[in-house]
C-alpha cells in the first residue's frame, strides 16, 4: 500500500518541520469582550435615554468624551449619535480589540519643547477603492492625509524641526510610502527609527518565557511608549556603539559530494567554558550543544549554488577564544552519518562587533533586495538598518541583561530578519521657518493598514477595518483645533466609531476634542 | 529537565531517563500515538514500548532533536501495531488517513527513480519548506502527527473547510512535485 509506505516516508522528515508543526501557537482570541460590554452599555443607556425625552444617548465609558451633544460633536448640527450596521457606535472606549493591531495616526510634533507656534490640524481618511492583484476592486486600508496650519503669532521667525511619527515596521516602508509637503512643496526629510514596540511572549505555554515576538496591540500600549518622551529621546539620539572585539572564523571556498547527498552538510565540533566565551553565528543552519561539558556543534548545510542558502558563514566569538576545532562532513543535517568529501577554508580575523554587523547588514540589506516582496527595503539606509539590529542585539540580545529566549542560540540572523518586521514608531524629520505673524501648512500622506481580525478566527469582527487617531499623544504642539473628515465614504460601512460621522447624511467632517486622546473608527468596505 | 541532561542519563544507564521523558514528553507520545491507533490501550503499549526502544537506542544515539527523534519511534511502532490490528480485523483508525496519502502518490509511468526512503523524505522536506507556514503545518499535523480535521481546525482556530481544502490543495500539489521529481513509491 503505497500510502502507508508515503506515511513511513513522511516520519523521515526535517525534524525541524515537525517541532514547528505544533509550535505554531492558535491565532490569539480576543481578550476582551468588547462588544458585549459595548452591547450592555448601549442596552443600558437606551433605556435610560427614554426617559429622556427619547433622545439617544450613549455611554462615554473609559475616557470617551465625544457623546451625542456633547460641544465636540459633530459639525453640521445634525448629528446625533448615529446607529449604523449592527447598531453600535459613539462612546469612547469601546473599540474593538483587534488581533492585529496597526497602532494609531499620530499628532505632528516637534524636537524643540515650547516653540510658541499654534496648530490647527486635519486628518482625512480616503477610502478609494484599491485593487486585488487580479485587478478586481478591494478595499483594503487608508491613504492618510495629516494636514496642520503652524501660526505664529510672535514677532519673529520661528524654526523647528518637525517630526511626524507613524506606526510601521522597517519592511513596511515602501508599502506605507510616506511623503511630506511645506506649503505644497514635496520636502526631503531624515527617517529615524525608535526600538522595537513590542516585548517577547511564550510559545502558548504559559511559562514565563521568552520565545515569541509581542507586538504592541492597543493604544494604551503606544500610549505608555510614547508619553514619557523617552522613546522619541532615544530614536533621536546616538547610535549606540559595540566596539567590543570579537574574533571571526569565515568559513569559505566551499565543496562536497553534491551529486550523491542533496543535503550535505558541514559540522563544527568545539568546547568553550560558557562563563568566558559567548559564540554568535551567521549562515548557519544547526546548533547542538552538551550544557555540563560545554561542548558545541554547529553546522550548516553545504552551499551547492542552487539552494538558496547564503555563501557566507561566519563564527563570531566574544570573549576568550575557541581552542581546537574539529570539522566534519555530514550526509545530512541530522549530523548522523560521517561522509568525506566535505571541505572548506577557516580564517580567523580579529575585529569588532560592529564591523561584523555592519557587514551582514549589507549582506542581508542586498539579500532581501534580490529576494524580497519588500520593495522599500530598495531605500533602507544601511545606518539606520544596523543602528536597529544593534539595539536589538544589546536589548535582547547575548550582551542583554536578560536575553529574551528567542536568541539563545546566538543566531545573528534572527536579528537581521526580525528587525526588519519588529513594529516601531519612526519619524519623518524636517526643517519648518514659519514667519513672524504668518502660517506656514504642513501636510503628511501615508498609506495606513487597519487593524483586523484574522479571516480564520471565526470571530464576529472579521471583515472588519479599525483605524485609530491619536490627538496629543507624544505631541509638544498647542493645538487650536482638530478636524477629522472621510472621503470615498461610500465605499464603506461604519459599523463602530467615537468620532460622529454620517456619511449617509453627508457628515464627512467632524470636529475633534483635542482632550480626547483616542478616536476609533471601524469600517466594513462595500464591494461589489 | 533540559533533552540534553535526559540524554545524559541514558548514557549513564540511569533509569531515571525513562521517568523523565515520560515526564516530559509523555502526554505527547500518548496523542501521537492515539492519534494513529484511535485506541487508548494500544496507544499506551506503543508508548511504553517507545520508551523500551529509546533504552536500547541511547547510546549509542545521541540525538539532536529528542522529541522529533521520540515521535518518529512512536509513530513507526503505531503503524506496526495498526498493521496487526488490521490483520486481527480491529482498528481503523488510520485507514481514512492512508487513502488519504494514496492521492499524493503519482501514477507510475515507467521512468522513476527509485530512491532510498530517507532521500524522499529530503526532498519532501524540501517541498514543504517552499509551502506556506500554514499549509505546512495543516499537512504535518494531520499526516505526521494524525489529527483529525476537527482537531487541527480547534487548534489552529480556524474553520475545518478552510483546513481540508489545505490539505486537498497539499496533496496534489505533492503529488505534481514527486511526479515532477520522478519519484517512484
Amino acid at each position: 500500500m503505497k500510502g502507508e509506505r508515503l506515511f513511513q516516508i513522511l516520519g523521515l522528515v526535517d525534524p525541524e518541520l515537525i517541532e514547528e508543526a505544533v509550535s505554531v501557537p492558535a491565532a490569539p482570541r480576543r481578550r476582551t469582550p468588547w462588544r458585549a460590554i459595548a452591547a450592555a452599555a448601549a442596552c443600558l443607556v437606551l433605556v435610560v435615554g427614554a426617559g429622556l425625552g427619547g433622545r439617544l444617548l450613549l455611554a462615554g465609558g473609559g475616557s470617551g468624551s465625544m457623546a451625542a451633544g456633547s460641544d465636540g460633536a459633530a459639525a453640521g448640527g445634525e448629528a446625533e449619535e448615529s446607529v449604523t450596521g449592527d447598531g453600535i457606535t459613539g462612546g469612547g472606549g469601546a473599540a474593538t480589540a483587534f488581533m492585529s493591531y496597526a497602532g494609531p495616526v499620530f499628532p505632528l510634533t516637534t524636537a524643540e519643547a515650547d516653540t510658541g507656534l499654534t496648530a490647527e490640524r486635519t486628518v482625512t481618511w480616503d477610502f478609494a477603492m484599491g485593487a486585488y492583484e487580479d485587478g478586481s476592486p478591494r478595499q483594503w486600508g487608508a491613504q492618510v492625509t495629516d494636514d496642520y496650519v503652524l501660526t505664529n503669532p510672535t514677532d519673529s521667525d520661528i524654526t523647528v524641526t518637525a517630526l511626524y511619527p507613524f506606526a510601521g515596521t522597517l519592511a513596511g516602508l515602501g508599502t506605507i510610502g510616506t511623503t511630506v509637503t511645506v506649503d505644497g512643496a514635496e520636502t526631503p526629510y531624515a527617517l529615524h527609527a525608535g526600538p522595537y514596540a513590542g516585548g517577547f511572549r511564550d510559545a502558548g505555554v504559559d511559562d514565563g518565557s521568552t520565545w515569541n515576538l509581542s507586538p504592541p496591540d492597543s493604544f494604551d500600549d503606544y500610549a505608555d511608549l510614547l508619553e514619557s518622551g523617552a522613546y522619541l529621546a532615544q530614536a533621536l539620539g546616538d547610535s549606540p556603539s559595540l566596539d567590543t572585539p570579537v574574533t571571526v572564523y569565515r568559513f569559505s571556498d566551499f565543496a562536497a559530494p553534491h551529486d550523491e547527498y542533496r543535503a550535505a552538510t558541514q559540522a563544527v565540533t568545539l568546547s568553550i567554558d560558557p562563563e568566558e566565551t559567548t559564540i554568535l553565528t551567521y549562515g548557519f543552519n544547526g546548533f547542538s550543544r552538551d550544557d555540563d561539558n560545554a561542548w558545541q556543534r554547529y553546522d550548516y548545510f553545504v552551499p551547492d549554488g542552487v539552494q538558496a542558502e547564503s555563501d557566507l558563514k561566519l563564527l563570531v566569538v566574544l570573549g576568550e577564544d575557541i581552542g581546537d576545532y574539529t570539522l566534519q562532513g555530514y550526509a545530512d543535517g541530522g549530523c548522523d552519518e560521517p561522509i568525506d568529501g566535505v571541505s572548506c577554508t577557516v580564517t580567523r580575523e580579529e575585529t569588532t562587533l560592529d564591523a561584523v554587523l555592519s557587514e551582514l547588514c549589507r549582506a542581508e540589506l542586498a539579500n532581501q533586495r534580490q529576494t524580497s516582496q519588500w520593495p522599500g527595503l530598495a531605500d533602507l539606509s544601511l545606518s539606520l538598518y544596523q543602528r536597529a539590529v544593534t539595539e536589538a542585539v544589546l536589548s535582547s540580545g547575548a550582551l542583554a541583561d536578560t536575553p529574551a529566549d528567542r536568541y539563545i542560540d546566538g543566531r545573528l540572523d534572527d536579528f537581521l530578519w526580525d528587525v526588519l518586521v519588529q513594529e516601531r514608531v519612526l519619524y519623518l524629520s524636517f526643517p519648518v521657518t514659519v514667519p513672524a505673524g504668518g502660517s506656514v501648512t504642513v501636510s503628511a500622506s501615508l498609506w495606513k493598514a487597519p487593524s483586523y481580525d484574522f479571516g480564520c478566527s471565526g470571530s464576529e469582527n472579521v471583515g472588519l477595518q479599525g483605524y485609530d487617531l491619536a490627538t496629543a499623544l507624544g505631541s509638544n504642539l498647542v493645538f487650536t483645533s482638530q478636524t477629522a473628515a472621510l472621503t470615498n465614504a461610500e465605499n464603506i460601512e461604519i459599523v463602530r466609531q467615537n468620532l460622529g460621522f454620517d456619511p449617509a447624511n453627508g457628515v464627512t467632517e467632524v470636529i475633534l476634542d483635542p482632550a480626547e486622546p483616542h478616536y476609533y473608527l471601524e469600517i466594513r468596505p462595500l464591494e461589489g | 529537565m533540559e533533552d540534553a541532561r535526559i540524554l545524559d542519563l541514558y548514557w549513564a544507564r540511569d533509569q531515571r531517563a525513562i521517568d523523565e521523558t515520560g515526564l516530559k514528553y509523555g502526554p505527547f507520545l500518548s496523542r501521537t500515538a492515539g492519534n494513529i491507533l484511535r485506541d487508548r490501550s494500544d496507544a499506551e503499549e506503543c508508548v511504553n514500548d517507545t520508551y523500551l526502544s529509546a533504552w536500547n537506542a541511547i547510546p549509542p544515539a545521541r540525538p539532536s532533536a529528542f522529541r522529533a527523534w521520540l515521535g518518529r519511534v512512536v509513530r513507526n511502532l503505531s503503524l506496526d501495531r495498526w498493521k496487526r490490528d488490521r490483520a486481527e480485523k480491529r482498528g481503523a483508525g488510520l485507514e481514512v488517513l492512508l487513502g488519504e496519502l494514496e492521492d499524493c502518490v503519482p501514477a507510475p509511468r515507467g521512468t522513476e527513480r527509485a530512491l532510498e526512503d530517507r532521500e524522499i523524505a529530503d526532498l519532501i522536506s524540501a517541498f514543504l519548506r517552499r509551502l506556506t507556514k500554514e499549509n505546512r503545518v495543516i499537512f504535518l499535523r494531520r499526516y505526521w502527527y494524525g489529527q483529525t480535521v476537527v482537531e487541527i481546525a480547534s487548534d489552529l482556530n480556524c474553520g475545518a473547510g478552510k483546513v481540508k481544502s489545505s490539505l486537498f490543495r497539499t496533496r496534489n500539489a505533492l503529488r505534481n512535485y514527486l511526479e515532477q521529481e520522478g519519484i517512484a513509491l
